[in-house]
C-alpha cells in the first residue's frame, strides 16, 4: 500500500503544488475481484432510485423473443444497453470535496479498491405496458356462466395473478389497473372476462327490473337486486355486472345503491347491434338503437368512439364495428392498420383510435405529426400514411 | 418468460460509491490480470477540482451530481458455463434462478474529459 511519503514524492514529480490540495488523497487500486466482471450498472429514471433506497425491488420481465422490460411496482421502463468510448470505474468508499470539507478526519490517505469497471450501462426508458397480451390472454376461455358447457369441459389455461405477473410485460399494479379497466373479475381465484352474450344477458336482466321497479337510473339498489335475481344468475354475477355498468355508493342508512353509466350501457347495446352484420345504414341503426336502450337514457354518436367508425361519404352513410382493443399495439403498425381501413381520416375521427398509444406526457397531436401526413381535403383538414398502405379489402 | 428480479439486499441503508469516468481504456503495467494494482493517486483542489495522477499522466476533472442515478448490480445464482465478458451483461440471457441485487448506488461522478498531461520524469539537463 502506497505511503503518504510515496504519494508527496509523486506528487512533486507531478510539479503540483501541495498548497492546493486538500489534505487527503484516495490511494485508488483495483479490487481483487474488479475484472471478474460481476457488477454491472443500471441507470435510475427519477423515483425508482427512491423506490430502490426504500426496499422495493424491481422485476425484468420478457419472453426470449421479446426485447425485456424492466418494471417497477406500478411502472414499466424498455431496457437498452448504452455504449460508451469512456470507462466507467465504480469505487466504494471514495469521498467527494465536500464529503471531505466536513469531515475533518485525522488520516490523510484513503485506500479505496475498485469494485469494478464497464463501459457500457443498462438504459431505462419509460413505455407503455404491453397489456394487450392480457386481453388476448382472457379472451381464449371466456366465461359463460355457471351453466355453460365449455368451462367444465374446457381445456384452456386459466390465470391467476401471479400466472399473469409471469406473462405480461408490465407492472403489477399496471396489470390490475388494467384488469378492472377491461372488467375481468376473478372468479375461483381466476381472472375471467365475461362472454360478451352472458354479459349482455346479465345487464338485460338489471335493466329488465329497473324497469320493472320503475326505479331511478341513478338509484338501483343491490339488495334488490339481488333477491329478485338471485334465483336466475350467481349473486357475484349480478353484482359484478352493475359494479361493470354503476357507480357505487351508499346512502344514508348505509345501504348499497348504483347510478348506472347511461354511456357504457347505450355504448354496449351498441355494440351487440353492430356485431351481427358488417355494416349498418346509419339513420336505421341510430333509430334502432335508441329504441333498444332503457328509457331514460340518450344514444349519442360519441359514446362510440374506438367501438364503431361512420363513414359519412357513402351514400347512404353507414356505421360499422371498429373496435380499439382489436387494434396493433405497436405505434407504426396501429398507424398502418387505420391507413389501410380508410385512406384519410379527420381528427376527430382517429383520436380515438390513436388515443391509447399516448406515452405519458404525450398528445395524439404529437403522433399525428410522426406517424401522418397532414392535408386539406374539401376544406377540412384530413390525415393519411405517410408511406404506400395496400388498402384492406373490407367487404 | 423470464423473470429476473432485482432487489436491493436486506435491511440497512445502501452504501454510496462514486463513479470514475475517464476516456479510453486502462492497461496494466504489469501482464497480467487488473486485479489488486494499483492505479494511481486522487486529490482535490480546494476549490473541489479533482486530480488524478495515473501512470504518467495527470489528469484534472470535475465532480457531477448525476441527474439519474446508477445502481451496481451483482448477479446471484446460477452461473453460465463458459466465460463472461466482464460489464457486457445481456438482460435476459440468464438461467433460471438468476437474480440481481442491488449492492450500492452511485449518485456522483468524478468525469476526467480533458487531455491527460503527460509528467515528465526525467530532463535531461544541458551537458
Amino acid at each position: 500500500m502506497r505511503s503518504r511519503a510515496e504519494v508527496d514524492a509523486t506528487l512533486q514529480t507531478a510539479k503540483v503544488n501541495p498548497a492546493e490540495l486538500l489534505p487527503v488523497v484516495h490511494c485508488l487500486s483495483f479490487g481483487p475481484q474488479a475484472a471478474a466482471g460481476e457488477c454491472c450498472l443500471l441507470q435510475l429514471e427519477p423515483g425508482l432510485c427512491a423506490e430502490i433506497e426504500a426496499g422495493c425491488s424491481l422485476v425484468i420481465r420478457g419472453e426470449k423473443d421479446e426485447q425485456a422490460v424492466l418494471c417497477s411496482k406500478d411502472k414499466t421502463y424498455d431496457m437498452k444497453i448504452a455504449d460508451t468510448s469512456n470507462m466507467l470505474l465504480f469505487v466504494p468508499g471514495c469521498k467527494t470535496p465536500e464529503q471531505l470539507n466536513a469531515d475533518q478526519a485525522s488520516c490523510n490517505i484513503i485506500h479505496s479498491q475498485i469494485a469494478g469497471f464497464s463501459n457500457n450501462y443498462w438504459e431505462l426508458r419509460r413505455c407503455r405496458p404491453k397489456l394487450k397480451k392480457l386481453r388476448k390472454l382472457l379472451m381464449q376461455n371466456p366465461y359463460g356462466g355457471p351453466d355453460s358447457q365449455k368451462d367444465q369441459a374446457s381445456t384452456f389455461s386459466k390465470y391467476t395473478t401471479e400466472d399473469l405477473l409471469s406473462l405480461i410485460q408490465a407492472s403489477e399494479e399496471e396489470i390490475l389497473h388494467h384488469l378492472q379497466v377491461i372488467d375481468a373479475r376473478k372468479i375461483e381465484g381466476y381472472w375471467r372476462i365475461l362472454e360478451f352474450d352472458y354479459e349482455m344477458k346479465l345487464l338485460n336482466h338489471v335493466i329488465q327490473l329497473i324497469d320493472s321497479e320503475s326505479w331511478s337510473l341513478k338509484k338501483v339498489p343491490l339488495r334488490t337486486c339481488l333477491e329478485e335475481l338471485g334465483s336466475l344468475e350467481p349473486t357475484e354475477m349480478i353484482e359484478h355486472i352493475l359494479l361493470s355498468y354503476g357507480r357505487k355508493y351508499f346512502d344514508d342508512a348505509g345501504e348499497v345503491y348504483f347510478e348506472m353509466h347511461e354511456d357504457k350501457i347505450c355504448r354496449a347495446i351498441a355494440q351487440m347491434l353492430l356485431q351481427n352484420a358488417v355494416k349498418f345504414n346509419l339513420s336505421e341503426f341510430q333509430e334502432v338503437w335508441q329504441q333498444s336502450v332503457p328509457e331514460g337514457m340518450t344514444t349519442r354518436l360519441d359514446q362510440l368512439q374506438g367501438l364503431a367508425l361512420v363513414d359519412r361519404s357513402s351514400r347512404p352513410e353507414t356505421i360499422f364495428l371498429l373496435k380499439v382493443e382489436d387494434l396493433p399495439e405497436g405505434n407504426q403498425e396501429r398507424f398502418n392498420s387505420l391507413f389501410s381501413i380508410r385512406e384519410k381520416w379527420t381528427e376527430p375521427d382517429i383520436t380515438p383510435y390513436i388515443q391509447d398509444l399516448c406515452a405519458e406526457k404525450q398528445t395524439t397531436g404529437v403522433l399525428l405529426t410522426k406517424y401522418a401526413r397532414c392535408s386539406m381535403q374539401n376544406g377540412v383538414k384530413v390525415y393519411n400514411s405517410r408511406r404506400p398502405i395496400s388498402k384492406q379489402i373490407l367487404f | 418468460m423470464v423473470q429476473i428480479v432485482i432487489s436491493s439486499g436486506g435491511p440497512g441503508a445502501l452504501a454510496q460509491w462514486v463513479l470514475l469516468e475517464l476516456q479510453g481504456q486502462l492497461e496494466p503495467r504489469r501482464s497480467g490480470a487488473l486485479g489488486g494494482s494499483v492505479l494511481g493517486d486522487l486529490h482535490y483542489t480546494h476549490e473541489g477540482v479533482p486530480v488524478l495522477i495515473v501512470g504518467h499522466h495527470i489528469l484534472y476533472g470535475k465532480v457531477v451530481q448525476l441527474e439519474k442515478p446508477f445502481a451496481v448490480l451483482v448477479k446471484q445464482g446460477a452461473k453460465e458455463p463458459g466465460a463472461e465478458e466482464p460489464g457486457a451483461e445481456e438482460p435476459g440471457a440468464a438461467g433460471p434462478d438468476v437474480s440481481y441485487t442491488v449492492t450500492a448506488l452511485i449518485k456522483t461522478k468524478l468525469l476526467f474529459k480533458t487531455r491527460p498531461k503527460p509528467i515528465i520524469t526525467n530532463v535531461p539537463k544541458k551537458v
